[in-house]
């Protein structure tokens, strides 16, 4: 969930009414916002709603909080002007990142709150809203170094070079996508292209190469800029808008002049940025039987103004009009959450509910609590360890072939301690007794749990079992310690067990044997000596791991 | 020696015992000894120190000794009298004269016997023999005297010899030579006090004993126990039980299709990226259930598959749905429960392992638990999610007091996040909640709504537990294990 930075100030300012911090982490709640930290003037709030990238600066914050402070209602109203500025959209992009959307904004005055807010705004809503630039990539310009029209079209990799942000170097566009680090970091978006998307001007100065990085000339806006142009593309055309949107409404709660574009694409063209209102119906029925209070039209009609939505009811149903950077709401329960939200959730009694269904265990845990039972009747004391783990415990330390043991394996593990699901539960159990070797023996533990194993009979590939694990380490513990364990085990569940003399290479020669229950199996017997040495134990040791 | 609780032996003990005992405070002594200290019968004595034995209160020493027992005919003696003091009893009751015949049918003596006995009493001068014409006159003497006065020493012999004493060498040779009596190697025993023997009179005396430090330090015990986190998380299972919940299956390896998209969350939402959830290297694709499901959960996604939602207007994958990841959230279960069947009205939960690839720390922890569930039922609205909350907050987190505020999850709407008061915890977010999307429900065929609600349950046991480092949830200490608590849910 992304955080997001804003100065107290700012907001105040911006929603029109000062802001102590507790106040604005009140408000904040109705934006799905929660005050994370607080240095001074600077609050970090974790906003939760990933759908919703209109909140993920400063302006939508205030613009949210605001129809809940004051008598400000409905959808907010952005004056849009023409700017004569054509777009124009080469045929040969669509096959590559087809769909760009374009705004210019002048009277631009820059602070020091703006400026961070627009960089963080543009960040967080690639990352959620834009799938990490995939669905939509934001670029931002000083508009005073570009000539329009603007000009949107493939290039060959070489046919095209530029100097990319932070560079002082011109790069051909293979270059920037194998050394400069966003290059690196994106060059996935556009694999498998013999051509790359280009943002240029009249004359052909390169403004960006979407989705991957700016040029370092034109694509940067800083603290003399006056007019800027932002744009944003990608896949599908709402998206595009809807992040356009989300930008300029930004910019517009500002004060700055806003001016469209227009995007001449092969066939048609469009203008950008569109701020037209979007609609849903809901049944005002709905809205009553989901929430479960009994609120009268003109409640629901204020509190649906509250949550910045234009209404009016037509017979049993309200119709709403929803502001253009949303593009949350998929179906009317949506919209009944912004009802509920902006009544206070607070404020709605909670009412017990009556359904007489009887419980149950899971026929597993009841066995594992029985088998739980009789280790504890036994002296011995449950441990807990992961189930996912390394191959050197598992493989390696028990003396085992690792090219003949295959695990369930993560792709991607943080660590080498959690690349593999555990296959058995007793190197965990050694490990444990390695790190308690200052602890007064004998030590006595055991664990439930599951061990994963390939099975291609599965629906998942992959077989869960639970298994007993119990080792007894101190002096004299032996074979027989271990078999009166499975003993005591066997004849309190009331289960017979059988044993076959074993050759396992963790286990002590002559001291060791497969255990069968019924079609479960198992080991028992004397942690041989080379096991021991590995895992740096010195007393006598025995195990017993069976599946349960 | 093993100590023992000598006050519970010394209570434990009979009037025999404690008698044989208190006779041998005076010093060791042989049974017979005892018996006389003790004024007690020789067959008691044997026992008590037999009984002791075993109570570990006396030392029982055992010594050969050579000694004597009396024959057959030296028992006979010893009831009838010697052959030579009947022979002069007869004598005296014939009025200390008569003749041979008339004696030996009157002492009823056999032949041999009274040719002992006469010989004896002649050779003792306690008769004298005359030959007249009736026959053989005795007469006594007088000097028969000490023998009918019971002052006779072979005859005090038979009896030390009967009662194991000693005694005179002529004696002996002359018991011996009669056959009365013969040779015997005896075991005998002398008894002696231990010190928990000395313990014991002391205690049956009723002499105060040295008193414990009642405040001292005893040995550490380490019992058998639950892990404390399993011990929770069992009380959690069965309080929920007890409300009316059903347990669902745990899987630690999941399709995708359950973990995300049943979950209504698409395919390029960046929560399903790399990042954020572990993927499976091996396997890598599971199987997906029946077509028609997959179908709708395709049209769910594309077009909102006719339940009046818009859907997320993109390709779905199956190939995505069907890969393979360790689960990430206990939602999952939830997906799972829904896709198999659901009783309507039912109540469901689950405590499911979960994985995310962050780097272990004292907040975070790449595998870890969530408790999850959901209910479902007719004409359930916002107010019965809010009220379901509240019972969680009292039954699992012990709270007096909730919260509620506004959350975000993709496949609920509306979404909660439940805030708890617990009286010495303060304040802690307990748990996520929200009712099921229509996007999620109405394409499985469940028509009526539900709600589904999520604890970290791993935060709350740390709270309980009083742990401030997670990782001790799965601690691999022991000594902290040992020493650790067990708490109550609520």
């Amino acid at each position: 969930m992304p955080n997001v930075e804003v100065s107290l100030k700012d907001i105040g300012e911006l929603v029109g009414k000062k802001l102590s911090l507790r106040e604005f982490k009140e408000a904040v709640l109705y934006a799905k916002g929660e005050v994370d930290a607080v240095a001074g003037d600077i609050v970090t709030v974790d906003m939760k709603d990933t759908n919703r990238p209109d909140l993920l600066s400063a302006e939508g914050i205030a613009r949210e909080i605001r129809s809940r402070l004051t008598r400000d209602r409905g959808i907010p109203v952005y004056r849009v002007r023409k700017s004569n500025v054509k777009l124009i959209v080469d045929k040969n992009v669509s096959g590559i990142r087809p769909c760009i959307a374009a705004a210019i904004v002048k009277n631009v005055k820059v602070s020091g709150n703006f400026l961070v807010q627009m960089i963080q705004l543009q960040e967080k809503v690639c990352l959620t809203f834009g799938r990490k630039r995939k669905e939509a990539a934001i670029g931002l310009y000083d508009w005073s170094k570009l000539r329009a029209p603007m000009h949107y079209r493939a290039y060959k990799p070489r046919e095209k070079k530029f100097i990319p942000l932070e560079y002082k170097v011109e790069m051909d566009l293979d270059e920037i996508l194998q050394e400069h680090p966003k290059g690196k970091e994106y060059a996935h978006l556009l694999e498998g292209y013999n051509r790359y998307p280009i943002l240029e001007d009249a004359k052909g100065t390169v403004a960006s190469m979407p989705p991957i990085i700016n040029s370092q000339l034109t694509g940067k806006v800083s603290g003399k800029t006056k007019e800027v142009l932002v744009e944003v593309t990608g896949h599908n055309q709402e998206t595009v808008n809807t992040a356009l949107n989300v930008m300029v409404s930004a910019l517009a709660e500002r004060g700055f002049g806003i001016y469209s574009v227009e995007v001449k694409y092969p066939n048609r063209k469009i203008v950008t940025p569109d701020f037209s209102p979007k609609k849903v119906v809901v049944k005002i029925g709905d809205i009553r039987e989901f929430s479960g209070l009994d609120m009268s039209n003109e409640q629901i009609l204020d509190l649906l103004g509250k949550a910045r939505y234009d209404v009016k009811i037509s017979g049993k149903k309200v119709s709403c009009q929803y502001p253009a950077y949303r593009q949350d709401i998929l179906h009317g329960v949506d919209v009944i959450e912004d009802v509920l939200i902006s009544y206070g959730y607070d404020r709605i009694e909670p009412e017990p509910i009556k359904i007489a269904v009887v419980g149950e265990e899971r026929p597993e845990t009841k066995e594992a609590d029985l088998v739980r039972e009789m280790c504890i009747g036994m002296g011995l004391q449950e441990v807990l360890s992961f189930t996912m783990t390394s191959k050197e415990k598992q493989v390696e330390k028990i003396g085992l072939d690792g090219k003949k043991e295959k695990f369930v394996e993560i792709a991607n593990p943080v660590s080498e301690n959690y690349a593999v699901f555990r296959k058995r539960l007793f190197p965990e159990l050694l490990d444990f007794l390695a790190k308690n070797k200052h602890c007064l023996y004998p030590q006595k533990i055991f664990e439930i749990g599951k061990v994963l194993e390939l099975d291609s009979r599965s629906e998942t590939g992959v077989s869960e079992k639970n298994v007993l694990c119990i080792a007894l380490s101190g002096k004299g513990f032996n074979f027989t310690a271990a078999k009166s364990a499975l003993q005591a085990i066997a004849e309190n569940t009331g289960r017979k067990y059988s044993l076959k003399e074993s050759n396992l290479p963790f286990l002590a020669k002559g001291r060791q044997a497969e255990i069968g229950i019924g079609n479960k199996k198992g080991v028992v017997g004397e942690v041989s000596a080379a096991v021991l040495r590995n895992f740096g134990l010195e007393q006598d040791t025995v195990l017993l791991e069976v599946e349960i | 020696m093993v100590s023992l609780d000598s006050s519970k032996v010394a209570a434990s003990l009979s009037e025999i015992e404690k008698k044989t005992l208190r006779a041998l405070e005076a010093g060791k002594g042989k049974p017979e000894e005892i018996a006389k200290r003790a004024a007690m019968p020789i067959d008691s004595v044997r026992r008590a120190l037999q009984w002791l034995k075993e109570k570990q209160l006396i030392e029982l020493r055992e010594h050969s000794e050579r000694g004597m027992k009396l024959t057959a005919a030296g028992k006979s003696s010893l009831g009838k009298g010697l052959p030579e003091k009947m022979f002069i009893e007869a004598l005296a009751e014939l009025g200390g004269k008569g003749l041979m015949e008339a004696v030996r049918q009157k002492s009823q003596l056999n032949t041999p016997e009274f040719n002992v006995a006469m010989g004896l009493a002649k050779k003792n001068a306690w008769v004298s023999i005359h030959k007249t014409e009736k026959g053989v006159q005795i007469e006594l003497t007088g000097l028969e005297k000490p023998l009918l006065e019971g002052k006779y020493e072979l005859e005090k012999a038979l009896k030390a010899v009967e009662e194991g004493k000693e005694i005179g060498e002529k004696e002996r040779k002359e018991l011996l030579r009669r056959g009365l009596a013969e040779e015997i190697t005896a075991v005998k025993r002398t008894a002696k006090l231990n010190q928990n023997g000395e313990e014991a009179v002391r205690q049956i005396a009723g002499i105060k004993k040295r008193s414990y430090n009642v405040y001292g330090e005893v040995p550490r015990i380490f019992i058998g126990k639950r892990q404390p986190y399993v011990q929770f998380l069992n009380q959690v299972r069965e309080k929920l039980v007890s409300l009316g919940f059903k347990e669902m299956k745990e899987r630690l390896i999941v399709q995708e299709f359950y973990n995300f998209d049943v979950l209504f969350q698409p395919q390029n939402h960046p929560a399903r990226d790399w990042s954020d959830t572990y993927q499976l290297k091996r396997p890598r694709f599971g199987k997906l259930p029946d077509k028609r499901i997959v179908a709708k959960i395709k049209a769910a996604h594309e077009n909102g598959a006719g339940t009046g939602s818009r859907g997320w207007g993109y390709k779905w994958s199956e190939k995505i749905a069907s890969r393979l990841m360790p689960n990430a959230h206990g939602t999952t279960a939830d997906a799972r429960q829904l896709v198999e069947g659901v009783s309507v009205p039912g109540k469901y939960f689950v405590i499911n392992r979960c994985y995310r690839p962050d780097v272990p720390d004292a907040s975070h922890l790449v595998e870890f638990n969530q408790l999850d569930g959901f209910v479902v039922g007719k004409e359930i609205n916002f107010r019965h999610l809010l009220g379901i909350l509240r019972e969680i907050a009292v039954e699992i987190g012990g709270a007096e007091e909730v919260k509620f505020y506004p959350d975000y999850y993709p496949f609920t709407e509306p979404s909660v996040q439940l805030s708890a008061k617990h009286p010495k915890l303060g304040w802690i977010e307990l748990a996520g909640a929200g009712i099921f999307r229509p996007e999620m429900t109405e394409p499985l065929g469940i028509k009526e709504r539900a709600i589904a609600w999520g604890l970290g349950i791993d935060r709350l046991a740390a709270f309980k537990l009083g742990i401030s480092d997670i990782r001790y949830l799965f601690a691999q200490d022991l000594n902290w294990l040992r020493k650790s608590k067990m708490v109550r849910v609520g």
